[in-house]
């Protein structure tokens, strides 16, 4: 009673059937429902989607032969998705009997449960796929395909975001809530009570929900596009990149926020427009205060990000006093008065500016 | 007992269930068992089969039973270009203890026989319910006697000998080596049980779980006990001989290996088994397949978790007749 001695009859076409329909109801996977069908057939078959670069080849007997050379055209085969993106294949010449031309359709259609599902898992993990629909000078006839394959429905928005290592794409309305992340919450905490654990910050402006974004990157530097359309992805992307120009570190010699959407920079955006040549003497004054140690741009930055002097002393785990007179002396170094607020937007621009100087254009 | 759903069947081996459902029974009865007997539901090799194209001498004995019982055909396969020292299988067929006949399963063995320089001696012993307790074991004891007296002649190492079986034949093979153990019978270099037929009470949470299920579920099974035991089966008097579960002591018996799917009858009592024998010191290795069914590598050979199945079982005789 072995599956694969099946007389060529009716019947044979049924249990071919039965037997697909039974790995798509059991979840089974590409390798699965590839030896199914060599199987079945009698001779390899093989799955590739040019796409997803899978490539899928398995021997009569059930084993896993992969093949780098191209199909042959004469073979019996049956796209398994609309697009031709994936074919099936079974590596015999001619005409496909009723048992083959069962076997390619039912086949074809398992598989290509399996690929819809795992391409809806994670749409825009491809990285070749991310960087055309992100790319201005893609013709937008080019990023439409890329959407569609990467399935970012027209009508639903999306985010482009800038890491060092490259673009990705998020859904608009994705969730909050990071781990991982350095920096000082300044704005949360009432005057009376002490912040407690350090949390993340989104953003040079008011304190907003950080978002949600995969492992690997939790711990990078991100710059965040507006919410746009998937064809607007490019724009969304240009200013993706600025804003990462404005994401800190995190670290004691680069402070500040590690994640920045340029919808919350405002006009500081522009100071990206800056040349890096251009001789800023605020920033020459800032570079040659806090060369005087470590507590000088610790002191400057908490100051700057502060909404009151309480809680940024207790940030910094200082007493009022002491933080007072930290201040005192960060401002001789720098060479203007920080505590009116003239004095204090002069920091925040110089500060900015430093961190640009830090992450210039890519 | 409350049953709770089975585990279930693995993807590729749940669909050629599906595929072939019309074709298996879960269930057995005397009608079904008369139909199955004379009809080919069972995949028995020609002689041309086991002679592969000449690597093996295909040959037939006939010796005597034990005591007054009739003679026994033993089927023997010999390697004909050898590539060592020869060691030998003893194989007990399966069939429920109801069904088949000495070439049944014996395919498998050729495969090991090849890779390991083994004789393959296949047993033809009486069936049941025609024949009930002890007359099956007997004759299977009754070959395995003849079989190691006459290594030499045979040409095998009687040092390298093992006992193997499937199903109802892994219970019989289990047999023999509780029977070799206690009746001063030959030495064995192991005993190979694949998902093996051991308990005739028939009542673990697994024999529960695929009633109705599968291949050779709780009734099925019922029915090949009851064909061996009569109405003694389930009872107090059974012996370990006809149903080796009933075993108060599992020291001192060869290594064994053990496969069962995680979804069949016999999941329970071969796990059992398995435990009993490390908790008397002995030696044993058990696999238990996830969502496998009974004989599931059969029926469907060409799946991965029957290619990974056959795979431990040759890895374990490699540690055993090359380690």
């Amino acid at each position: 009673m072995r599956l694969a001695a099946l007389d060529a009859d009716a019947g044979a076409a049924l249990r071919v059937i039965a037997y697909f329909d039974g790995l798509a109801e059991n979840k089974a996977g590409l390798q699965a429902i590839v030896r199914g069908a060599a199987v079945l057939a009698g001779c390899p078959a093989r799955l590739d989607d040019r796409s997803r670069r899978v490539h899928v080849r398995v021997d009569p007997a059930g084993r896993a032969a992969p093949d780098p050379s191209a199909a042959d055209e004469s073979w019996m085969h049956t796209p398994v998705v609309p697009d031709a993106s994936a074919t099936l294949w079974l590596e015999r010449v001619g005409e496909p009997g009723p048992v083959e031309a069962m076997i390619l359709e039912r086949a074809a259609g398992a598989a290509r449960a399996v690929l819809d599902r795992t391409r809806g898992r994670a749409p825009s993990e491809d990285p070749a796929l991310v960087e055309l629909i992100v790319d201005a000078s893609a013709s937008p006839e080019v990023r439409r395909q890329a959407a569609t394959s990467m399935r970012l429905s027209e009508t639903d928005r999306f985010r482009a975001a800038a890491l060092p290592s490259g673009p990705q794409v998020f859904p608009a309305e994705a969730k909050p809530a990071m781990a991982g992340r350095t920096g000082i919450d300044l704005t949360a905490a009432p005057l009376d009570r002490p912040v407690s654990a350090a949390k993340p910050r989104v953003g040079i402006g008011p304190a907003v929900e950080p978002l949600d974004l995969p492992a690997p990157y939790a711990k990078a530097r991100v710059g965040i596009g507006p919410a746009v359309a998937p064809l607007d992805l490019p724009a969304s992307y240009a200013s993706a990149r600025i804003a990462l120009r404005f994401a800190a570190d995190g670290t004691a010699e680069d402070p500040g926020p590690m994640v920045v959407r340029h919808e919350d920079l405002g006009g500081l955006a522009l100071l990206a427009d800056l040349p890096e040549s251009a001789d800023v003497p605020d920033l020459r004054a800032l570079e040659h205060a806090t060369a005087a140690g470590p507590w000088v741009l610790s002191t400057l930055h908490a100051f700057a990000e502060a909404t009151s002097l309480r809680a940024a002393a207790t940030a910094l785990r200082l007493h009022h006093s002491s933080f007072q007179d930290r201040i005192t002396q960060a401002e001789h170094l720098l060479g203007w008065p920080i505590r009116d607020p003239h004095g204090r937007l002069r920091l925040q621009l110089a500060l900015a500016l430093r961190r640009l100087r830090r992450h210039p254009p890519a | 007992m409350t049953t709770t759903l089975p585990p279930p069947f693995d993807p590729e081996l749940g669909a050629a269930l599906a595929a072939l459902a019309d074709l298996i029974p879960p269930s057995l009865d005397g009608d079904l068992l008369t139909a199955m007997r004379s009809g080919s539901a069972l995949a028995l090799p020609t002689e041309e089969e086991l002679r592969r194209g000449g690597s093996f001498q295909i040959e037939e004995r006939t010796v005597p039973g034990l005591g007054d019982a009739p003679d026994i055909t033993l089927l023997i396969c010999t390697p004909t270009a050898p590539t060592g020292t020869l060691g030998c299988i003893y194989h007990t067929h399966g069939g429920g203890m109801v069904l088949g006949d000495r070439r049944l399963g014996v395919v498998e063995m050729l495969d090991w026989a090849e890779q390991f320089n083994l004789v393959v001696v296949s047993v033809e012993y009486r069936l049941a319910p025609e024949t009930p307790h002890p007359g099956p074991i007997d004759d299977c004891y009754a070959g395995l006697l003849w079989t190691a007296e006459h290594a030499d002649e045979l040409g095998f190492d009687r040092s390298r000998m093992i006992v193997a079986g499937g199903s109802a034949g892994g219970g019989l093979a289990a047999a023999l080596a509780l029977r070799a153990r206690d009746q001063n019978g030959p030495d064995l270099l192991g005993q190979m049980l694949i998902y093996p037929m051991l308990d005739d009470r028939n009542d673990t949470p697994s024999a529960h779980q695929m009633a109705g299920l599968g291949i050779w579920d709780r009734n099925a099974n019922e029915f090949g006990w009851s064909a061996l035991l009569g109405d003694s089966r389930g009872g107090p008097d059974v012996s370990p001989y006809a149903a080796p579960a009933r075993a108060t002591d599992l020291a001192d018996l060869p290594p064994a290996f053990i496969d069962v799917g995680s979804a069949e009858t016999f999941r329970d009592e071969d796990v059992a088994y398995a435990s009993r024998i490390w908790q008397a010191g002995g030696r044993a290795e058990l696999h238990v397949w996830p969502g496998g069914f009974h004989g599931f590598d059969g029926l469907a050979p060409t799946a991965q978790l029957s290619h990974d199945a056959r795979e431990a079982r040759v890895r374990w005789l490699n540690r055993l007749f090359n380690g």
